[in-house]
């Protein structure tokens, strides 16, 4: 357990050199990395050393100056299972950051990017293993306001700034109106502080609390993951941060969100059926708009987040299956949905990093963010080619890598709900299909266009130039793209890991072993048939080499252009036109805004055509919600004159009314002001230390 | 008795890569006998084959790794796909709960490669056919899946060897009607995914109206032979389910099951060619809504076979 510590430790040291260096920057941006490698690897090892002992808990207390009880960091499956997460994630994205803000040195104040990237670390690493809501909620709010910081590190565009204060702005809504309430609720039934305490805080019997509670939850931690309507912020800040803060965004900082509503469900007993099919449905929304709005997007960093939020939809589509075992009390259908949430975690995590690091070396060679200006990618930098279509194939969900595990246990789990003897549940589980089937083939045309209008083709800018990607960059992708290998063929000892996570929710043990065969036995055979895939796919190569064929000529021809012999680069398909189809298909959820000026005489004559698709929730919601809270407050303004006299009056007079109330309500006696407060609750430290050391020695 | 058995899987699997071409060849034959042709010898796929095999290749200057992969993942997929997928007898090489899944996005790995190597060539007739495939096997994708859902709630397996075998045989009489939904909701999908009339024409000359012989129009040499054995096989896959769950046998003896679905199969590539013969193929924007169509055949048939088991 003095990994996690550790691992804060070392990220300290981390901020301190970067910050006292920052005159050196190299030397600054060099300790900084490195204690960011160094913890990272920690972070992994702590991790491995929980999933593979199954189940064990480990937490660790210390005193400190606050009055409300010890600082406990507590470790136990579910947050091993994030913790390798942020520690692979983490350390290849130092990797990569060595060679991206060392151009940047002398420009940019690097020093501060890579401390903020260590603040966020830690603050991640504060989050997922606090074992007490005040050191959780440190956690959290560190991790708003560096996450903030480093979106922000471009801060001369006013779009970045815009993403910033969005970002900041959700994640501080998000936690008042839901995470806040939600940790009042329990605080106030358990009495105390502590997340041992919570487990079973809530009575069973009283269902309209828990299920409130358990919305509250998916409303605060849906913010920070990006669950639709409350994802208006990815789209805007992750383009704008720097490419390895985006890769850290999406890789981990939403999965925190997914942590917190996953700690949430195994405090809470087993919520109605109807809870259930309503995130069912929730996550189904989430991923078919998400990935319909990818497609319309021609910034290629834009897309990728709205596509992450179509991945934190497949993850919460498998709580949400989890959550239905539960209610029906079908410990299979609970395995499948939280098993295959939580393997999606890691996959996205790898996937997702290695895309948004890929694309940002992309904008890093070339400086332009919009896909219909690149092409021929992939003769220019060939190696980059090959690990972002190593990224595309897996977020695809395809085999023979990672994307297809996590999305496979899903599809299993919902196949058999099907099965089930009940009508809802059966239907709910049909649409879950229909909608993850409709999520896949989206997502191929989403990303086939990515990918072929990037990479492939000629380029269709001349103007466009690109640089190499330097050797730090491919060697912080190539770290997440064998863990996208790795996870595939190794998906039998992925799913072994997963039963430290499933034991720790609570109910009929998950990692029981007749549960745990509908998620081991198919996973050995999913390992096996990469296997197959990729040797069917060598002999076929060796067959190729094998016959003796003529060389091709050395002087090679231009494409076949059906007789036309002088094609250009403006003839090929562009990434709007090469999804326009599927898109029209689709307008009456898109609703994309035309602009059309058609040629007005008989000969050539100039003409336009814009199309532009925009967010439904920004454009229907919260902009008129927002506009409205704008105009509530301009009936303020009377109030505001800007003397200081006035101010002055409003102070005491607000004073005297406090008074006034609490002379009313509680006279000056003990007795009353005790009753008055009957929801405080009782403090005791030593106890939850206690309590807590209990946990450890089981 | 082992021996026995082993000797008659490996026959099977001979049998099983041998046949696509020849199912190509009837399409073609049975056409040519509407047109009052003679058509083509019987064998001439497979003299194709053997001559692209032989022939070089040409690569645009454009192309890049992905253009030479593209055929190689397309046919390994396949393959990988053909080991789990029951064909001639009701048994597959492998099979274990959830294969169907794994069946299905193994088709989406060799189309996003297909596509992917299209889009390579940087010509716009090719980046045109890969538009024109990723919609439409969007569009497919549910109707699939739907039908799975309906053949695995029926025999209540997830495997496909299962899923289309005898238990499907014994469970028939509870989800008749289901069933021939699901059957035209697949006749559909195999229409769509082995790009035939009426959602393209292979026989087309204009390159304007092809879908899946566009996106192949750079291709050459062994590479081609790769792409066009591979078609002819995810045919024989696609066509074998649709079979399966159209036809589905009691457990009985190889020596009658595996002629009858040699025949079965037979007959279903005559159909096929007799489609082409009779329809024209469909405008482009009403494509879609024959796609949308099958899903929801199959999500009536989903409804029906729901219903059915719960009461």
């Amino acid at each position: 357990m003095i990994a996690v510590p550790l691992t804060l430790a070392i990220l300290g040291i981390g901020v301190a050199g970067s910050i006292l260096l920052a005159r050196k920057p190299v030397a600054s941006l060099f300790i900084a990395l490195a204690s960011l490698v160094a913890a990272g690897v920690l972070c992994c090892g702590a991790a491995l050393r929980i999933l593979l002992g199954a189940g064990s808990v480990e937490a660790v207390s210390a005193r400190w100056p606050l009055p409300v009880g010890t600082a406990t960091l507590a470790l136990d499956g579910l947050s091993a299972w994030f913790l390798l997460v942020i520690g692979v994630v983490s350390t290849a994205v130092a990797v990569y950051s060595w060679d991206y803000f060392r151009a940047a040195v002398g420009r940019e104040a690097v020093w501060a990017a890579a401390a903020l990237m260590n603040v966020l670390v830690a603050a991640m690493v504060l989050t997922v293993c606090a074992g007490d809501v005040i050191l959780f909620m440190v956690g959290w709010e560190l991790m708003s306001l560096s996450a903030f910081l480093l979106v922000g590190f471009h801060h001369r565009d006013p779009r970045t700034r815009r993403g910033a204060w969005m970002y900041l702005i959700a994640t501080h809504l998000g936690t008042a109106l839901g995470v806040l309430p939600v940790f009042g609720a329990f605080a106030a039934s358990s009495g105390s502080t502590s997340f041992a305490g919570f487990a079973g805080a809530l009575d069973p019997s009283r269902t309209t609390l828990c299920t409130v509670v358990f919305f509250l939850g998916l409303l605060g931690f849906g913010t920070k993951a990006g669950i639709m309507p409350m994802h208006v912020w990815l789209p805007e800040a992750h383009p704008v941060a720097p490419s390895p803060v985006s890769a850290l965004m999406s890789g981990v900082v939403i999965k925190t969100g997914i942590y917190g509503l996953l700690r949430l469900i195994t405090w809470l007993p087993p919520l109605p059926r109807a809870c259930a099919l309503a995130v069912v449905a929730v996550a189904v929304v989430t991923g078919v708009m998400a990935i319909l709005y990818a497609l319309a997007q021609r910034q290629y960093k834009r897309m990728l987040a709205y596509s992450s939020v179509e991945n934190i939809g497949i993850i919460t589509l498998g709580i949400g299956l989890g959550m239905l075992g539960r209610a029906t009390h079908e410990p299979t259908l609970a395995v499948l949905g939280f098993g295959g949430a939580l393997l999606h975690v890691l996959n996205h995590a790898l996937f997702k990093g290695l895309l948004f690091l890929s694309a940002g070396a992309v904008l890093h060679g070339t400086g332009v963010d919009n896909i219909e200006r690149l092409g021929g990618m992939a003769r220019r930098d060939p190696v980059n080619s090959i690990l972002f279509a190593v990224g595309c194939v897996a977020i695809c969900g395809l085999p023979p890598l990672n994307g297809f595990v996590g999305e496979f246990l899903i599809y299993s789990g919902l196949m058999r709900g099907a099965g089930l003897d009940s009508l809802p549940v059966a239907t709910f589980a049909l649409v879950g299909v229909a909608g993850l089937a409709l999520i896949g083939g989206l997502a191929l045309a989403g990303f086939s266009k990515l990918f072929g209008v990037m990479f492939l083709g000629e380029p269709r800018d001349a103007h466009v130039h690109l640089h190499a990607t330097p050797p730090s960059m491919i060697a912080g992708m190539s770290i997440l793209a064998l863990g996208c290998v790795a996870v595939a063929i190794g998906a039998t000892c992925f799913g072994a890991f997963l039963k430290a996570p499933l034991a720790a929710i609570p109910g009929e043990r998950l990692d029981a072993q007749p549960y745990w065969e509908s998620v081991s036995s198919p996973l050995v055979w999913i390992s096996a048939m990469s296997l197959v895939a990729i040797v069917a796919a060598s002999a076929l190569i060796a067959l190729r080499r094998w016959r003796k064929l003529p060389r091709p000529a050395p002087d090679r021809p231009v494409t076949w252009g059906c007789g036309f012999a002088a094609p250009t680069a403006r003839m090929q398909y562009t990434g709007s036109s090469y999804l326009w189809k599927l898109a029209h298909s689709f307008r009456g959820l898109l609703t994309p805004h035309r602009h059309l000026a058609r040629p007005e005489r008989c000969f050539a004559s100039p003409a336009r055509l814009e199309t532009q698709t925009q967010d439904a929730a920004v454009q229907k919601g919260y902009q008129p919600m927002f506009r409205a809270v704008a105009q509530g407050c301009e009936r303020l303004w009377p109030l505001q004159h800007g003397r200081i006299q006035l101010y002055l009056m409003y102070i005491v007079s607000t004073l005297l009314i406090v008074f006034a109330v609490e002379a009313w309500h509680a006279p000056f006696s003990d007795g009353a002001s005790d009753k008055a407060t009957p929801g405080n609750p009782p403090r005791a430290p030593a106890a939850q230390g206690a309590q807590r050391g209990g946990d450890a020695s089981r | 008795m082992i021996l026995v058995r082993v000797i008659a899987a490996i026959l099977e699997g001979v049998l099983v890569l041998a046949l696509p071409p020849m199912l190509m060849s009837i399409v073609v034959k049975t056409k040519a006998w509407f047109a009052g042709r003679t058509g083509p010898p019987w064998f001439q796929p497979y003299y194709d084959l053997h001559k692209l095999l032989n022939k070089g290749a040409v690569y645009s200057r454009t192309t890049t790794w992905v253009f030479r992969a593209g055929p190689i993942v397309n046919l390994a997929a396949l393959l990988t796909a053909a080991t789990l997928v029951p064909v001639l007898s009701s048994h597959s090489v492998f099979g274990f709960a959830g294969d169907v899944i794994l069946v299905a996005y193994l088709f989406a790995l060799g189309r996003l490669f297909i596509v992917l190597a299209a889009l390579d060539t940087g010509s716009s007739f090719e980046g045109m056919g890969a538009s024109r495939e990723v919609t439409f096997g969007t569009m497919s994708e549910p109707a699939l899946f739907l039908s799975l859902i309906v053949l695995a709630s029926a025999t209540k397996s997830l495997q496909l060897s299962e899923m289309i075998g005898p238990q499907l045989f014994a469970a028939r009489g509870a989800v008749g009607p289901a069933l021939l939904l699901v059957v035209g909701a697949l006749l559909i999908v195999l229409l769509t995914e082995t790009c035939r009339v009426p959602v393209d024409d292979p026989a087309t000359h204009l390159e304007l109206t092809m879908i899946h012989e566009v996106m192949v129009l750079d291709h050459s040499g062994p590479d081609f032979a790769y792409i066009t054995y591979g078609a002819a096989l995810k045919f024989l896959l696609l066509g074998s389910i649709l079979l399966h769950v159209a036809f589905p046998h009691p457990a009985q003896s190889p020596w009658i099951d595996v002629p009858l679905r040699v025949i079965e199969l037979a007959g279903l590539a005559a159909v096929v060619g007799v489609i082409e013969c009779s329809m024209a193929r469909l405008r482009l924007n009403r494509v879609p809504l024959l796609l949308a169509g099958a899903t929801v055949l199959a999500a009536l048939a989903a409804v029906l076979a729901l219903t059915g088991s719960v009461t």
